[in-house]
């Protein structure tokens, strides 16, 4: 993993506190000066993009109110530079196929350093 | 009882989420159909109200349910119930149209069984990984019956212990079918769940 040393804004959203923890953790094993911000829901996500303009979104799918993967086709749709993986143990290959579509990176969970790698991969792609 | 924190409850809440969402993909690898999820609930109430307030929201409906038991470093009966109307839906999608009706209800019994086999045994495995423990798993067993007839028969007892009830639906929108799976723990095999979530949370 190539270290980067500019400062990225991660915006980590899921519903799960537990598992915005473990993002955010492993996350700045490997980019200690990136910013983490984070979203308990579809709909604070909207929100906090538009307010904190982030590089990178990590994205659940199955939270209460909206899916993960309709914030993702909204966030993409007005902000289509962001880079966003979605994470879910839900591996059907509708889910598989949808984020696809939508030009998001799906990683399966648990979170795990693995899939981790795989987001942050997906980030660091170039354009 | 056991008071569980926000941090402890959050970690059980995305815990079964990992695993019924590993389950509904296999599910839906199985029915070739997508699987819808709602989110999971958790509640955690005396083992004597769950036939009375958790399961039998239509007391009279007939459910098809199958039930495994998971030992090791905690005890779990995991149960997956589908109305019985539903679960010749599932093995028709299952085993294909070639197989007449009368085929498919002489199956019923073991094809229910695997079906419950393979989804419960995706859920406990993600479950597992994500905590880095090993389960073992019982053969799985099918009962036909009333919500109330088989919580009594699937959960065995009737005293004061606390259980935790979690709770999910699966569905397939476009054949009406809907499916619940609920776990249950005794209080001491709840306790050991939640240290296995605290190394879990301590590792972060």
């Amino acid at each position: 993993m190539t270290q980067d040393n500019s400062a990225k804004i991660l915006l980590i959203v899921d519903d799960s506190r537990l598992s915005r923890m473990m993002i955010r953790s492993m996350v700045l094993a490997q980019h200690p000066n990136w910013i983490i911000i984070e979203a308990a829901s579809g709909e604070e996500a909207l929100e906090s993009v538009d307010q904190n303009m982030p590089n990178f979104c990590t994205m659940d799918i199955n939270m209460p109110g909206m899916l993960g993967t309709d914030a993702t086709e909204q966030i993409l749709l007005k902000y289509p530079n962001i880079r966003i993986a979605i994470f879910s143990a839900n591996t059907q290959e509708y889910y598989r196929t949808h984020a696809a579509k939508l030009g998001a990176q799906f990683v399966s969970k648990p979170i795990t350093e693995k899939s981790i790698v795989k987001a942050l991969e997906f980030f660091e792609l170039e354009p | 009882m056991t008071q569980l924190s926000e941090l402890q409850m959050d970690a059980l809440t995305e815990l079964f989420n990992v695993g019924v969402s590993r389950a509904a993909a296999s599910f839906s690898e199985i029915v070739n159909d997508r699987v819808e999820l709602t989110v999971p609930k958790i509640e955690i109430c005396r083992l004597a109200e769950i036939g009375e307030k958790k399961l039998s929201s239509d007391e009279k409906r007939r459910v098809g349910a199958v039930s495994q038991r998971f030992s090791g470093a905690f005890d779990a009966n995991a149960l997956l119930f589908f109305a019985e109307e539903h679960t010749l839906k599932i093995l028709g999608d299952m085993l294909g149209s070639q197989v007449s009706a009368d085929e498919l209800a002489e199956f019923e019994q073991e094809a229910m069984c695997e079906l419950g086999n393979i989804i419960l045994n995706s859920c406990l495995s993600a479950m597992t990984d994500m905590l880095g423990i090993t389960l073992n798993s019982s053969l799985p067993q099918y009962y036909i019956g009333t919500y109330p007839d088989l919580s009594k028969a699937l959960v065995g007892r009737t005293d004061d212990s606390y259980i935790i009830l979690m709770d999910v639906t699966l569905a397939i929108r476009k054949q009406g079918v809907e499916g619940q799976i609920v776990f249950v723990l005794s209080t001491p095999s709840l306790a050991s769940l939640v240290s296995s979530l605290d190394r879990l949370i301590e590792n972060i």
